[in-house]
Parts: C-alpha cells; sequence; structure tokens
C-alpha cells in the first residue's frame, strides 16, 4: 500500500507544483510583458505625476518586482502582494464594472459554465464511450466507419462555427432562444415554468458543446479499446468460454476506460476552449465569456482572474483524473 | 503467436516503401491531399482567380450591404458591401500561412524538446517533459487570448503564439518514438562501435524520427488553422487582414443572422471545414501508413473461423474414431488445413495435419518458428485469429466434431473439456483483476451452483497445487515473477477440470531453473490428474524429457510422428535426423553441431513437393514436384519418399 | 592459444553498483537507496583464440559484465585491461581508439540492422565511424573481406541489399561482418544465437568458433543456455547474483562441476534424449534480486547443501585444482581448508 501512497502523494505534489507555476506565470504574464496595464494607463499624458504616483502605490508598482535587496525586507514586493491578495481571495477590482470585486464576478460567471460544461462533459463521455466501444468491436463495418466519418468531420468543424449553424437553425425552425441562460424580464409562475425556461436556453449550447466533444471521446474510445481487444488476455477470456458480452464488460471496458481517463484529463483544455467558444456565440454569461468581453474591454484583471480560474480547474480535474486512475489500476503502485 | 504473425505478413518489402504503399491504400489520405492541394492552388492564385481585390476601399451604400448572390457577386456581399467570394478566396492565404508557418514553429520546438528529451534523458530530459506537461494542462485557447490580447493581434503575434503553445504534442510524440529508437539494438550497435552522439542522431535517430515527425505537423496545421480561426471570431484576429474566421466575426457580429444573410456565414465555415478535413484526413493516413497499429483482434463474430468448402465431403469422412476401447484418442485432428488471408490472396499455414492424442498422455508438438505448429492448436481450439480459417478438415474430441459446434455449444466446451496455457503468461492474465478472480470467473461460469466462498476455496487449492499458496491469491498478476505467472495461468488451466491441457511453448523466455520447475509442475499434473497434454515447442530436449509421444511439423505439414523414446532413436525423416544434429545436447558435449543450410520456407513461396526438398541432403527428383504421403516407418509415420518401398535403395 | 601467451583480456575484482531505485515517499521518508552490486567482484582472463562462455541466468549480471568489458558502463571499481591498456580509465578519445579492439554481436539480427541501411553500409559503418579506410576503394576492400569472413560470398550479392531481404542467419552474420571490419581482437557476443532457429544455430557458432581458431580472436560468450555453449567454449564462467561461482576448463565444468549451483545448473539442461531422463536438481524459488543479497554466501538460501557456516562466510573463488575454481565452502568443492574461519 505504501507505493499506492506513494502514488498520490507524488501525483498532489505535482499538481501543488503547476499550480505554483501557473500563478507565477499568471503573474510576470500580466507585470512584465510590453502591454502591461498599470503601466500603459500611467503613460497617459493626461494625468499628473501625483496621479501616477497615487495609481503606481495603489497598484504596488512602486515596489519591486520578485525580490527586494535595497529595502528593510526583501520580500515586501509586488509578488508577494499579488500572493497575499490571492491568499485573502482578492482578485483585484473589475475596470470594466467599477468596483465590482473580479472574485465575485468570476464565481457567478463560473456557476454558469458548469451548468453548462458538466451535462455536456457527462453525456459526450457516455455516448463517445458507448459508440467507440460499438465501433472498435464492429471494426470495419457500417457503424464503425460512420462514427468515423463523424468524428473527423466533427473533429474539422470549429465549435463557434457550428454553435452558429445550429444557432440558426434553433432560432428559426425551433423558435429557441439564442442569447442568455434566462429570458430577461420574464415572470415565471412556478419554478417548472423557470426550469422549462432555463432548459430551453440551455439546450443549443449544450448540443453543441457535447456534438464537438462526443467525437473526440469517441476516437479515443475505439483505439483503446481496439488496443484491448488485441491482448492476450481478451484470447484468454475467449478460451474459457466466456461470452462476448462477458468479455467485454468483465475484460474489455475496465481496461480500455484507464488510458480514456487519462486522455479525457488531457483533453480538458479542448473543452474549456469549446465553452469559450459556445459563450461568446449563445451570449451564455460564463467564464468564456467573460474572458472575451474582458479582452474587448481591456479589462485585465478579469482577464488575470479568469486565466488563473481555468488554468488551475484543468490542473485540479487533471488530478482528479490522475487519482481515478491509480483507483482503477492496480499497477500504479509499480511507480 | 509468432506464427500468425508472420503468416498474415507482407512478403519482404523495404519498409519506407511498405509505408508508402499503406499510404496509397487509404483513399482517405489521398482525398485529404487533393483537398489540401485545392485550397493551396486558390490561395496562391488568389490575385488571379478573385474576381475583386478585396483589400480595395469600395464606396458602399446602404443597399450594397448583405447583397444576395448575383451574377456580379456570386456568393453575395457581406456587411461591408465587399464580395463575399473574393474574401473567401483571399482568406485562404492567411489560413494556409498562419497554419504552415505556426505548424513549422511547433515542429521546430517539439521535435527538438523531443529528441533532447528522448535521447538524452536524465535530469534535462526529465525536465523538459515537466514543461511539456504544464503547457499540456494549460488550457491554450485560454492562454493565446491572454497573450494575443497583451502583445496585440498582428498576424506574426498569433503565428508566435500559436506555434509557441502548439508543440506539446509534437515533443511528446518525437519523444516516445525517439525512446523506442534509441533502445533498438542497431543504435546500441552503433553506440558500442564507437560512434558519438551526432553520429547516432543523424544517421539512425533523425532518419527514423522523421517522417512520423512531418506526419504529424501534418495534424498541428489543421490545429493551427481552427486556432487562427478561433482567435479570429473572438475579434482577436489581425485587423489588416481578410480571414475566414474574422468574415464570421464580423458578419455574426454585425446581424447576418438576423439579416439571413446566410452566404456571409456558410462559406467562410466550410471553407475552414474543408481546409482542417483535409489536413486532417491527409495527416492520420500519413501517420497510419507509418505506424500502423496491429491488426490483432480477438473478438471477431463467432462462426467465422471455420469454412470448409466442401461439405458433402467432409459428412461422407466424417466418422468419428470409436473412443470406448482402452487407449482411444480423445482427441483426433485430420487433415487440417488453415488459411490466412492476404494481400495476395489467402496463404495456406497448416495444410493437412493429422494427430491424435490419447487420455492421460503427453504429446509435443515441435517445430522451428513459422512451421504452423501455433496456427495448428490455435485452429483445434477454435481461437483463430481474424483473416484466419480452417478451411478442411476434422477435429473430433470425444465423439464431438469441434469444428461443427456452434457458439453457445462451443463455450461450454472451453475449458472444461479442454483449456489452455499461454505462451508468455504475461499478457494472457488481465492485469486489473486480481488471480483468484480470474480463477473463480472460469469455475463459476461453467458450474453455475458453485458458491462464492466455494469456487474460492477451489481457487485457493488450485493455487496451492502450482506452488504458489493461496496467501497470495488475491494479489494482481503484476506481483508475481515470470514464473508465477506462468503457475497461476497453469492453475487457471486445471480450474474446471479438463480432459485436456494445450501448453504453447509454456517454458520460453523463462530461466532454464524456472523452466524445469514449470515442466517438473506440469509432468506433475498429468501424472495426478490423467490429464492429456499437447506441448507445443521448438525444443527438442524439452520434447525429450516430458513427452510420451512426438508430432515434428515443418512447413505447415507433419514431416513424422513416433513415439518420443523412437523419435529420438531412430528419426525416419531427414529433416528430424538434420534437426536432432544440429541440436545442442549435454550428454555428449564433444559432438560437433551440424547446421542445416537455408532457411524453412515462407508461406507465401512454398515449394511444390516435399516442403523440406531445397534443403535436403537426399532429395532427388520426385520431392521437387511430388508431395510425399506419409509412409509407415519405426512403428510411426514419416512423409518422405525416402521411405516409399518403390525408392528402395536410395540412401 | 598457448597457455604462454599474455592475456588479452584481463578483469580485476570488476565492480558495477547502479544507485538503487527509490519512490518518491521513500525519499520524503529519509530511506536510503541502497546501491545495487549488479556485478559485484569478478575476475577472469583470456588469451587470443580462446572462447569462454560466461553462462548464467537472467539477473546474474552477465550483460552488465558485457557492457563494462566494452566501456559502455563505467566501473565502480576494479580493472578491465584490453591489451595492456585499462578500458575503464580511458578518455573519450582512448575509448574510442580502444573499441576498434573489442566488438559486439548482439542478441537480435532482426533488431540489430538499420532498416534503411544497406549491407555495405552498415559493415562499413565502423570503418567510418573510426575514420579507418577513408577512401572509398579501400573501404570496399575491408568490407568484402569482412562480410567473406563471415561466410556471405559471394559478396556481391549482398552488398546492396537491405536487412528486409536477409534471412535471420543472414542477419546474424552481417551483424558479425560489421564487427569484423575493424579487424578486432575481441568479440562479445551477447546470446548471439538464441533468437535464431535451431537449424540456423550451429553455423553462426561454427563460425564464431572458426574466427577465434582461425584467426586468434579473443571471444567472451555470453549466454544463458549452458548446452549451445558446451560444444564450442574453451573455458566456462558460471555467474550467480553478480559473482562467478565456478570457473574452468569447459570439459571439468561439464563433468565435475563443484559449485552446487552449477550443479543444479547443468542436471536441468534438458537433454534431447528420453533415454536419459535424470532426476534434476530442481532449486525452489527463484533468484532473489540483487538489492536484497542474503548474507554469507549468497546462494546458500537456495543450496541443497547449505550448512551452518554458509549464512555466515561469503566464500571466494578458489582452486579446486590446476584451472578448476569453483567459491563454495564446502570440501568437496575445494572450500573447507581454503577459507579462513571468520574470528566471530
Amino acid at each position: 500500500m505504501s507505493g499506492r501512497g506513494g502514488y498520490l502523494v507524488s501525483k498532489i505534489a505535482w499538481a501543488l507544483v503547476t499550480v505554483a507555476v501557473v500563478v507565477t506565470f499568471n503573474f510576470v504574464l500580466f507585470r512584465v510583458l510590453p502591454g502591461d496595464p498599470a503601466k500603459s494607463g500611467m503613460r497617459d499624458p493626461r494625468l499628473n505625476p501625483e496621479a501616477v504616483e497615487t495609481l503606481r502605490q495603489r497598484f504596488g508598482l512602486d515596489k519591486e518586482l520578485f525580490l527586494d535587496l535595497d529595502g528593510d525586507n526583501p520580500l515586501d514586493t509586488q509578488f508577494t502582494a499579488y500572493l497575499a491578495a490571492l491568499g485573502r481571495g482578492d482578485l483585484g477590482t473589475s475596470y470594466a464594472f467599477r468596483d465590482q470585486p473580479v472574485a465575485d464576478l468570476i464565481g457567478n460567471a463560473l456557476v454558469n459554465t458548469l451548468w453548462l460544461v458538466l451535462p455536456s462533459q457527462v453525456l459526450a463521455i457516455l455516448l463517445g464511450s458507448a459508440l467507440g466501444l460499438f465501433a472498435a468491436w464492429r471494426r470495419g463495418r457500417a457503424i464503425d466507419l460512420a462514427s468515423l466519418s463523424f468524428s473527423l468531420f466533427t473533429w474539422s468543424l470549429p465549435t463557434f462555427f457550428l454553435g452558429i449553424i445550429l444557432l440558426v437553425a434553433g432560432a428559426n425552425w425551433y423558435g429557441l432562444p439564442t442569447a442568455g441562460r434566462i429570458t430577461i424580464g420574464a415572470e415565471f409562475e412556478s419554478f417548472a415554468e423557470l426550469a422549462w425556461d432555463i432548459g430551453r436556453h440551455l439546450l443549443l449550447p449544450t448540443l453543441t458543446l457535447t456534438l464537438i466533444l462526443l467525437g473526440e471521446y469517441m476516437l479515443i474510445m475505439r483505439s483503446s479499446v481496439l488496443d484491448v481487444f488485441g491482448e492476450d488476455y481478451i484470447l484468454t477470456a475467449r478460451a474459457k468460454g466466456l461470452s462476448t458480452y462477458r468479455i467485454i464488460r468483465h475484460h474489455a471496458l475496465r481496461n480500455a476506460m484507464l488510458p480514456m481517463v487519462t486522455l479525457i484529463a488531457l483533453n480538458l483544455g479542448f473543452t474549456v476552449s469549446g465553452a469559450i467558444q459556445v459563450e461568446a456565440v449563445y451570449s451564455w454569461p460564463g467564464l468564456g465569456a467573460l474572458t472575451v468581453n474582458a479582452v474587448g474591454d481591456r479589462d485585465y484583471p478579469v482577464l488575470q482572474g479568469a486565466f488563473l480560474l481555468l488554468a488551475v480547474a484543468v490542473v485540479v480535474a487533471n488530478l482528479l483524473a490522475e487519482l481515478v486512475y491509480g483507483w482503477l489500476d492496480p499497477r500504479v503502485s509499480e511507480g | 503467436m509468432t506464427a500468425m504473425l508472420e503468416a498474415t505478413a507482407p512478403p519482404a518489402v523495404e519498409p519506407s516503401r511498405r509505408a508508402w504503399r499503406r499510404f496509397l491504400g487509404h483513399r482517405i489520405g489521398l482525398v485529404g491531399a487533393a483537398m489540401l492541394g485545392i485550397a493551396l492552388v486558390i490561395a496562391v492564385a488568389a490575385p488571379l482567380v478573385a474576381p475583386y481585390d478585396p483589400y480595395e476601399p469600395v464606396r458602399v451604400t446602404i443597399l450594397d450591404i448583405y447583397q444576395p448572390p448575383s451574377a456580379a457577386h456570386p456568393l453575395g456581399t457581406d456587411d461591408g458591401g465587399n464580395d463575399v467570394l473574393s474574401s473567401l478566396i483571399y482568406g485562404a492565404r492567411v489560413s494556409l500561412l498562419v497554419g504552415f508557418a505556426a505548424a513549422a514553429m511547433a515542429l521546430l520546438i517539439g521535435g527538438v524538446v523531443g529528441i533532447v528529451a528522448g535521447y538524452r534523458g536524465g535530469w534535462i530530459g526529465s525536465l523538459l517533459m515537466r514543461i511539456t506537461d504544464f503547457f499540456l494542462v494549460i488550457p491554450d485557447l485560454a492562454l493565446q487570448i491572454v497573450l494575443v490580447a497583451i502583445i496585440g493581434p498582428s498576424l506574426g503575434t498569433i503565428i508566435v503564439v500559436i506555434g509557441a503553445l502548439g508543440w506539446t504534442t509534437t515533443a511528446r510524440l518525437v519523444r516516445s518514438q525517439t525512446l523506442t529508437v534509441r533502445e533498438r539494438k542497431y543504435v546500441l550497435r552503433a553506440k558500442a562501435i564507437g560512434a558519438g552522439d551526432v553520429h547516432v542522431l543523424r544517421r539512425h535517430i533523425v532518419p527514423a524520427v522523421l517522417p512520423l515527425m512531418l506526419a504529424n505537423m501534418v495534424l498541428v496545421i489543421s490545429l493551427a488553422i481552427l486556432s487562427e480561426s478561433t482567435l479570429a471570431f473572438l475579434g482577436l484576429g489581425d485587423p489588416t487582414v481578410i480571414s475566414w474566421g474574422q468574415m464570421l466575426n464580423f458578419a455574426f457580429g454585425r446581424g447576418a443572422v438576423s439579416a439571413g444573410a446566410w452566404w456571409a456565414l456558410l462559406p467562410p465555415g466550410f471553407a475552414i471545414v474543408w481546409v482542417v478535413l483535409g489536413t486532417t484526413l491527409l495527416g492520420t493516413a500519413l501517420e497510419d501508413a507509418l505506424n500502423p497499429r496491429p491488426k490483432r483482434h480477438h473478438l471477431e463474430a463467432p462462426g467465422s473461423d471455420v469454412a470448409i468448402p466442401v461439405p458433402a465431403a467432409h459428412v461422407a469422412v466424417a466418422r468419428p474414431p470409436t473412443t470406448t476401447e482402452a487407449g482411444a484418442p480423445i482427441l483426433s485432428v485430420r487433415d487440417l488445413a488453415i488459411e490466412f488471408d492476404a494481400p495476395g490472396g489467402p496463404l495456406r499455414a497448416v495444410d493437412g495435419v493429422s494427430f491424435d492424442l490419447r487420455r492421460g498422455e503427453t504429446l509435443g508438438l515441435v517445430g522451428e518458428s513459422g512451421c504452423g505448429k501455433t496456427t495448428t492448436v490455435l485452429g483445434v481450439l477454435r481461437l483463430l485469429p481474424p483473416g484466419g480459417r480452417v478451411v478442411g478438415g476434422q477435429v473430433w474430441f470425444d465423439g464431438e466434431d469441434l469444428l461443427a459446434l456452434d457458439g453457445r455449444a462451443l463455450r461450454s466446451f472451453r475449458w472444461t473439456r479442454l483449456s489452455l496455457v499461454f505462451q508468455g503468461a504475461m499478457n494472457a492474465l488481465n492485469p486489473v483483476r486480481t488471480v483468484e478472480d480470474q480463477i473463480t470467473e472460469a469455475i463459476r461460469l461453467h458450474d453455475p451452483g458453485a458458491s462464492r466462498p466455494a469456487s474460492s476455496r477451489r481457487a485457493g487449492e488450485l493455487l496451492e497445487r502450482v506452488g504458489i499458496g493461496k496467501r497470495r491469491a488475491r494479489e494482481y498478476p503484476h506481483t508475481y515473477s515470470g514464473g508465477m505467472r506462468q503457475r497461476a495461468m497453469i492453475a487457471l488451466a486445471l480450474a474446471c477440470d479438463p480432459d485436456v491441457i494445450v501448453a504453447d511453448e509454456p517454458t520460453t523466455a523463462l530461466d532454464v531453473m524456472i523452466q524445469a520447475q514449470i515442466l517438473e509442475l506440469l509432468g506433475g499434473i498429468a501424472r495426478d490428474f490423467g490429464m492429456g497434454i499437447i506441448l507445443v515447442t521448438h525444443d527438442l530436449g524439452v520434447v525429450a524429457q516430458t513427452c510420451d509421444r512426438v508430432v515434428v511439423m515443418y512447413g505447415g505439414v507433419v514431416a513424422e510422428e513416433n513415439a518420443a523414446t523412437r523419435v529420438f532413436a531412430e528419426p525416419q525423416h531427414p529433416y528430424t535426423q538434420q534437426l536432432l544434429r544440429s541440436f545442442p545436447d549435454l550428454a555428449h558435449p564433444d559432438r560437433p553441431l551440424r547446421g542445416i543450410p537455408g532457411s524453412p520456407p515462407r508461406l507465401d513461396a512454398m515449394p511444390a513437393g516435399c516442403r523440406f526438398a531445397p534443403r535436403c541432403p537426399h532429395a532427388f527428383e520426385r520431392c521437387a514436384v511430388e508431395r510425399p504421403p506419409d509412409y509407415p516407418a519405426a512403428g510411426g509415420r514419416a512423409s518422405c519418399f525416402l521411405l516409399d518401398p518403390a525408392e528402395e535403395g536410395r540412401p | 592459444m598457448t597457455a604462454a601467451s599474455p592475456p588479452l583480456l584481463r578483469v580485476e575484482d570488476l565492480v558495477k553498483a547502479f544507485p538503487g531505485r527509490r519512490s518518491l515517499a521513500d525519499a520524503l521518508r529519509g530511506t536510503p537507496a541502497m546501491p545495487v552490486r549488479a556485478v559485484d567482484g569478478i575476475s577472469f582472463e583470456l588469451r587470443p583464440g580462446e572462447i569462454l562462455a560466461l553462462v548464467g541466468e537472467s539477473g546474474c549480471g552477465k550483460t552488465t559484465t558485457g557492457n563494462l568489458l566494452m566501456g559502455l558502463e563505467r566501473p565502480t571499481s576494479g580493472r578491465v585491461v584490453l591489451n595492456g591498456e585499462e578500458v575503464g580509465r580511458l578518455s573519450r578519445g582512448d575509448l574510442r581508439r580502444i573499441r576498434r579492439q573489442a566488438q559486439m554481436v548482439f542478441q537480435d539480427p532482426y533488431e540489430s540492422l538499420n532498416p534503411r541501411m544497406t549491407v555495405a553500409e552498415i559493415v562499413a559503418e565502423p570503418l567510418r565511424v573510426h575514420g579507418v579506410a577513408t577512401s572509398d576503394a579501400g573501404a570496399r576492400v575491408r568490407v568484402s573481406a569482412a562480410l567473406g569472413a563471415a561466410g556471405l560470398t559471394p559478396v556481391e550479392a549482398y552488398l546492396r541489399r537491405y536487412p528486409w531481404e536477409l534471412s535471420g542467419g543472414q542477419r546474424q552474420r552481417v551483424v558479425i561482418a560489421a564487427a569484423l571490419a575493424l579487424e578486432p581482437a575481441l568479440l562479445i557476443a551477447d546470446e548471439p544465437v538464441s533468437m535464431l532457429d535451431v537449424s540456423i544455430r550451429a553455423e553462426i557458432l561454427n563460425l564464431l568458433a572458426a574466427l577465434a581458431h582461425e584467426r586468434g580472436i579473443g571471444v567472451v560468450m555470453i549466454t544463458h543456455d549452458l548446452s549451445t555453449v558446451a560444444a564450442y567454449a574453451d573455458r566456462i564462467a558460471v555467474m550467480y547474483l553478480g559473482r562467478i561461482v565456478e570457473q574452468g576448463p569447459t570439459r571439468q565444468v561439464l563433468h565435475d562441476p563443484r559449485h552446487p549451483y552449477a550443479q543444479a545448473l547443468l542436471s536441468v539442461v534438458p537433454v534431447p534424449d528420453p533415454q536419459l531422463r535424470r532426476p534434476p536438481v530442481i532449486l525452489r524459488g527463484e533468484t532473489p534480486d540483487a538489492s536484497r543479497m542474503p548474507s554469507g554466501c549468497r546462494f546458500h538460501p537456495r543450496c541443497p547443501k547449505a550448512f551452518d557456516r554458509c549464512p555466515v562466510v561469503d566464500p571466494a573463488l578458489v582452486m579446486v585444482d590446476g584451472t578448476h575454481a569453483a567459491a563454495c565452502l564446502l570440501p568437496e568443492a575445494g572450500g573447507g581448508g581454503a577459507e579462513p574461519t571468520p574470528s566471530g
């Protein structure tokens, strides 16, 4: 069991290191690169020197970046201030929404994004695994070729373009709402009506994201199942007299899920990218839309916070996948 | 399992040419290349084919906006009154430029990182891979948005950002490929010669890795094109150039949906799909051609493995050997023939093999690689891989014709009457299930009345019998050593108390002391349980020490069959004689060994007459044209014309 | 071949220890990594034209020994002296020079040839690497000579062919030809025939024997299979867990093995004669991991003849007669009197 404990410790350690690097990277990105928001703001010729100084102090820009070797406290720097603020959950204040704490904005957006991503993700994984399994079993037959073509096509389809097509089709032919997560200004008599309204708003974005993710998961599952079907222990299972159904259920499925778990984790970046595009098309008030709007408004604190959250979320999800893997595969204790 | 792989392997062709042929076999790859080619031609010839120059400023009135398709504007006009078709054609330039430039950059970074990490290894390698892992978990679109927003959206920035974030998959691929090549024996040999790193990299590593790298680059191009259009759609495109993503951004953001202007939305979207689909098809086909996946698939639909062409003849001859008399065979194989699908038509791997196994007898099936011994037993067991099928003969087991069993009957026959110990038990046990679990599964499958505790107890007893001990029953196979896994496999084979166990090279790849342990175990089991054993092996020593009878196979046929003592004392077939002379014998260490000149025949180039004739020192004219039948000899039989009474007088 | 000729290769008390593997959890707990002594103090000599077989099961250290002889790995301690020069102490440049004298033949002829190179290129590669015979004509002469010596005649029929066009036996001959191109004094053959079909093996072994006896090349044959080397080796060294436990002329080791491990190993080799079914001495269990080395004699936990001193005293390799040595405390193995009794 010590091996398994070691696996756990090393994976958590690696996740922590990654988060630390992400945090530092996020700091450097916004302070050092040429487009530094505060600096460019201060170059505004209309500001007088006192105002610039006030701004510098407010942003803590009068301090050294990482290490202050001349001062009384070498650690009294911009970086430590940033870390301390992060520790308090303080991500700064939005430029665009005056005096709105970035943390609040992002928190609300995150909830909306999860409403969109979780159902799509679950649906795509379930459908994709089932289709991939079936395609691998019927390798070279019609169902296999159809699913392969479908995956290749959705892979080549830009998410935002699929979103636009479904939006036009859904709005024109089925009268579905095309923007936001709820009808603005509507009065709902009951909870059922509210749920119905939200559901109608969710339908198109979820469908878009599911279709985009589905092909990818199907391909992964298919190749993973094909690998397992070629293993000698499947031949042993056949020689033992197991039926095809039993072989798939008891010998192929769990083994095939192993690479699947890892690849799902590695593909989370892909999910994030899909979510950003879908939110942009459907004006879904989530993290993606927030990010895109922040770019338009040059709202750097929001951009910085949203990026940090997205990156950390993917790292955490990756860690979860690794832990699931460790739980599924008895061999990880080997290291 | 090597036998069947060899049987399906195409004839000797240069690897790179083989890959090329495989690629041409992929029609989708050619389609992809054509799609990409058309896009490239249009991009290069944009000024010639576009009806208007979209960069030329035009004066527009409200009436020019979102004009539907017409003769003047085949794809209508956009929100700025510009000709959509012309923008579309010029947009190809931006998409392809970004795609190729970013992919080239990604390839360069990823290639260098991958080769260094793979070849150097050590702490530099792990550091590089840690960095790669880091970039792999960062959501790239989010980072691209942040970077482009901070640096400013110019075409150069976009290329650099996409390229600088797109190398991670290439690096991982190149690293794993480099690691594989680095461990190839020819690279070790070059190092042993005294070759330096530069020589090894230049002559051996890079040539081996490069083709796969280029195939991967094609896929990276498609990713880069998608990234560029996404950024442009999100308003982060270079405002000074026209790209497909930007066309969609403007159209979508400026009322094309409400204006019903499908012509402003669909063409740029499908242009992206066209190029990305083309590159993806091409890249997938290239990767598949260079790195073909093994075609093994152990779950083909049942029933397809037997295709005996003339059932009437089969019925006429089919008469089960009587099993009542003492010493009657429990397993009788008659004229078994097996074919494999191959590109140039089916190849016959086993051609008319017959033998009998009596109860409690140990039969050795011996021969060199490719002689068809493994294929024979897989055919008997109805476990041939896809593409292989029994095309003739009968297999009688205790009065039942195995080749006629349907799926259900076959399943209940398996393991209860006849079980199997594979070559290389490393992979024959499922790694994610405990050993006990895999044994009780067989017990409970064939005896639904067996309770869980009872079958668990039985599994423990079996593991005790094979020398593992029930203490370790609940462990996973990977905690066992190679020898223990083979013991566990034997315990599994005993689970349903079968009449016959087939052991296919059960000791190959095991150390000689472990081999002795396993053979002792098998011998003890045959004695204690009165079980028949078919031992498939290439090792004459193992046969001599364990078998009662021996079947010597060569080139898919039986060369000789006899009692073990007589095969070794008075071999009748020239092949057996020569094989014995080339086999080392510790009892006579001073006897010089003599090899057999030439090599065993290939399936696609089987000699017309006797299969051994080209290597036989006694061959005469008849051997080259006629296939020798079995002649009785020394109490057994051998298939050689020298034993034909008509040929008396020959050596 | 005479005993008077100076040794071509001298190995003195050679040790190779690898750092033990340690998991992150162990590192955090501060458990130290135990070094694994893959080769633990072996010594032997090889004369020109002599064939020495290093025999042992997997994990006995025979492959590491081969790598040490080639200078592919540096010894932890001890010396490998080839033609008077110490391999382990050489600089990079000198190492390259000495490698011209020692060449290696690998196990797997299907893997050890680059599929992208022709036979001529493969055999010429060592010449190019070492800058020998830089002219095309000179290289061609040496390549032809090497192919001829390896039995690939007529040479012209092979020069332009690719490895995939050759049979297993022919490929192994190409490997041998490439090794011969530099006219080495020493060949290290690591399982040279184990991947070949039985009917092919004898020819390759006969070729190696001919090279030793006719050209005076020293051959170290590394193998797990006693029976294949029996007819070819002049001397046999049996290895167990990093040590040579028995060493001597082939005939004496085969007919009169002294070490219980060598006796057991000989008894389990299957003899192709059903009339000679001897009861083998089957050792129980498996060779322990070198990281968990038993105390005293490293073979004692599995030894059928172990007695009370075996777990305490680590026996040295001592002569049983003029040329035959064993590392065992049993009197019949020569160990009883020769080993000083430990004070404790």
